[in-house]
């Protein structure tokens, strides 16, 4: 064996010691080091260089690329344990390559529908629904129909019709236990997005209900979110009032100036047909 | 009527003897004469002409013709002829002498002493046609990459003409024999070097044939990536324009820039040929969609356009339901033609149309009910979820929130409170649509103008009766070509 990959293969059990222990600063910077390692390997994707290792590195490939994808997964799971997303992105972009370029030399990893799905939630945590709906074409039907898949692509529909409580729902059934972490950013934006539209949607809603509608626990949190986020909303007999909110949001002015530039720019165009 | 038949029939030998008509073989030997001409004369025009009469002429190319070309255009021992022959079938010596004999009163020598690098790549242009014709397409592949090996290493503007095309056809045979991810990189190349060498007609190719490449393989990421950072310029081939128009309106829809997408995508199908049909199904079923995810319902007449009511019929059934605003119809629809949705490879797409249908479901809600309550609004929307009341409930209170319906909550009571209907010409929305109008009238002027073709004013003067004359006719042969113009490439 290449004293390389035999290095890489040591290095990544020592990882993987530390991750079952939960010692996340040591799994951080091993994880480096094997990074660095790997960049040597040029046979590997996304190059895929002919080398003269690269037999060695990708015919034997059931005995050498799914550890190195391993690598990466595992990369990509740390990532979420530390609560990091950009790292998240640097290290599932690195993986990508295997899923996609190296699919027809590696068998399928059972950790890729839900790193994909991991993926896609990230995005819609991150409000990318552009890139979430480019990345879910690059998926087949087969995929589309995995649990993982589906609960994020659900998670999507639901997020995007206002049926907020399906979304909040959905915590309890994530299909993996990576998800947690998106799944709680992803209640503090469902949170917002309740206040905003109850907001517009009623006259007044009663602490209680408010309290629920919102997902606090206390009325303390509660005026306690009033107060830092929306301190235009006015608490009295018992209930929130969002008249004040309403009434505070500017009346509709003509767009005088936009009106003015469109009919000079008529009348240049008019000027230059005739 | 059977009598006027057999007149008919008898009739035919005497006429026959008087007017045969040009063979096959007699017709590509002209064509190689104005290629010849256009080369030296380095008349680009001339060389497209020729090829408008070699599509004219696509579906009379056979073996022994073809053979029987190339020993006419290329030296017979030499490197372009002997692989060019290998790549077509052994013709019967029977049809070759035949079809030699045909053509006895055309003079036999090669077209030039040495061989034109133009004639060199037309061969192989009509060499591959027939391939792809014939369904032979791991030989078209074969023929295809050897033509593309040879056209890296010719620089020359007559030439370019004719690569556009073969460029396009590589890509073709490559795609029909299911590879079309291996010539990536080598588009690619090209691509530079139709660049590096400021031929505009092969980089608009050849950006199309990429972008397909891309999207074939659903690659919507890369595709922007280089489309964004590819030069521009004005384009030189409608048919290249409406590609062009339909990928990037593709990558918009997708990207969820539908109010951009509607537009190239509309415009694409205005500017594509009449004869491309298939191309302009294309184009409307992604309109029809992204119409929709807009929140406008398309026209009827849109669905009933002759020869595209069963291609578009899927379409219709989902544009009703998304109308109506029924979540059961719209679930039926998708049911029903899932096949037809995946093949077309808009799925994903319907997927996020649910969101529409609710909303227009709402929406025809709000209008006929001065007050209702969110339970009967569940019923009424279909939603088949473990808490009806309370996903209604979000569900209008973002609409409302998003201004889709004028209307507020009760959540004591559980009702919503439909607003009277405002008047419309007490908001901006017609002047906001009496100024699309107006740019859309004034953008398609401004391309009209940009579109007119000036003929050069210089020697005008000196220009005698007779050449004068000429110039009228083949003027005249041009415009009746560019009317048929190639359709057959969408």
């Amino acid at each position: 064996m290449d004293p390389k990959l035999k290095e890489v293969s040591q290095l990544f059990d020592r990882f993987k010691a530390s991750f079952i222990r939960n010692d996340f600063d040591t799994c951080s910077n091993l994880l480096s080091q094997l990074k660095v390692l790997l960049t040597g390997f040029r046979s590997l994707p996304p190059l895929f260089a002919d080398t003269p290792n690269a037999v060695h590195e990708l015919t034997i490939a059931s005995n050498i690329l799914p550890p190195i994808r391993d690598i990466y997964e595992h990369a990509v799971v740390l990532s979420v344990k530390n609560e990091d997303q950009d790292a998240f992105e640097r290290d599932f972009f690195q993986l990508k390559p295997y899923y996609t370029d190296a699919c027809n030399r590696l068998p399928p990893s059972p950790q890729e529908y839900p790193i994909l799905g991991l993926n896609l939630l990230r995005l819609l945590v991150q409000n990318r629904i552009a890139e979430f709906h480019t990345e879910l074409e690059l998926l087949s039907s087969a995929a589309l129909e995995n649990p993982c898949i589906k609960h994020a692509v659900e998670l999507e529909q639901s997020f995007m019709e206002g049926a907020y409580n399906r979304v909040l729902s959905a915590r309890q059934t994530v299909p993996h236990d990576t998800y947690v972490y998106f799944m709680d950013l992803l209640a503090k934006t469902v949170r917002d997005e309740i206040a905003g539209c109850s907001e517009k949607a009623y006259d007044y809603l009663s602490i209680k209900d408010a309290k629920q509608m919102l997902l606090f626990s206390s009325d303390q949190e509660l005026l306690e979110y009033i107060k830092e986020e929306h301190p235009e909303w006015e608490i009295k007999n018992g209930s929130v009032f969002f008249q004040k909110a309403k009434e505070s949001a500017p009346c509709k002015e003509i767009p005088s100036l936009q009106l003015i530039n469109q009919t000079l720019s008529y009348a240049r165009e008019l000027e230059r047909i005739v | 009527m059977s009598e006027d038949v057999e007149m008919k029939d008898q009739a035919t030998p005497s006429h026959s003897l008087s007017s045969v008509p040009p063979s096959a073989l007699q017709h590509l030997k002209e064509i190689a004469s104005i290629i010849e001409t256009g080369s030296y004369s380095k008349e680009v025009r001339r060389i497209a002409r020729a090829l408008r009469l070699t599509f004219a002429l696509r579906r009379k190319l056979t073996a022994p013709v073809l053979s029987s070309f190339l020993d006419y255009v290329l030296p017979p021992a030499s490197e372009p002829h002997t692989r060019l022959s290998s790549f077509l079938p052994n013709p019967k010596e029977g049809d070759r002498e035949m079809e030699v004999d045909s053509s006895t009163s055309t003079i036999q020598t090669p077209a030039a002493k040495h061989l034109l690098p133009e004639l060199e790549i037309y061969c192989y242009l009509l060499v591959l046609l027939f391939l792809i014709d014939q369904k032979r397409y791991d030989t078209a592949k074969a023929c295809s990459s050897a033509s593309i090996v040879r056209l890296k290493s010719l620089n020359r503007r007559t030439v370019n003409v004719i690569a556009s095309r073969l460029y396009f056809y590589y890509s073709y045979s490559y795609e029909l024999t299911g590879n079309l991810a291996e010539i990536r990189g080598n588009l690619l190349a090209l691509h530079r070097i139709a660049t590096l060498r400021h031929d505009e007609l092969g980089q608009e190719t050849l950006l199309n044939l990429l972008l397909h490449n891309y999207l074939h393989y659903n690659l919507y990421d890369q595709a922007e990536k280089l489309r964004s950072k590819a030069p521009r310029f004005e384009a030189h081939s409608n048919q290249q324009f409406c590609r062009y128009l339909f990928y990037l309106g593709k990558i918009r829809t997708i990207q969820l820039e539908y109010t951009d997408a509607k537009d190239l995508l509309l415009q694409a199908a205005r500017k594509a040929p009449s004869a491309a049909q298939g191309f302009q199904i294309q184009c409307n079923k992604w309109a029809v969609i992204v119409r929709l995810l807009l929140g406008e319902i398309p026209e009827r007449i849109i669905f009933m356009h002759r020869g595209m009511e069963k291609s578009l019929r899927p379409y219709f059934e989902l544009t009703n339901a998304v109308r109506i605003g029924d979540l059961e119809l719209f679930r039926n629809a998708t049911e029903k033609f899932g096949t037809t949705f995946s093949r077309d490879r808009t799925h994903n797409l319907i997927v996020r149309l649910r969101h529409n249908v609710i909303r227009t479901g709402l929406r025809n809600i709000s209008i006929s009910y001065s007050r209702i309550s969110l339970a009967d609004v569940a019923k009424k929307l279909r939603l088949n979820s473990a808490s009806p009341v309370a996903d209604s409930e979000s569900i209008v209170a973002k609409a409302i929130r998003d201004g889709a319906i004028d209307a507020s909550l009760d959540h004591a009571n559980g009702w919503m409170v439909s607003k009277g209907t405002g008047d419309i010409y007490s908001t901006n929305e017609p002047q906001l649509a009496l100024n699309s109008r107006i740019a859309f009238c004034l953008n398609m002027y401004n391309e009209a103008v940009r579109a007119l073709r000036f003929p050069p004013n210089k020697d005008k003067e000196k220009e005698n009766a007779e050449k004068r004359r000429e110039r009228h006719q083949q003027e005249q042969e041009l415009a009746k070509h560019i009317a048929e113009e190639d359709d057959d490439d969408f």
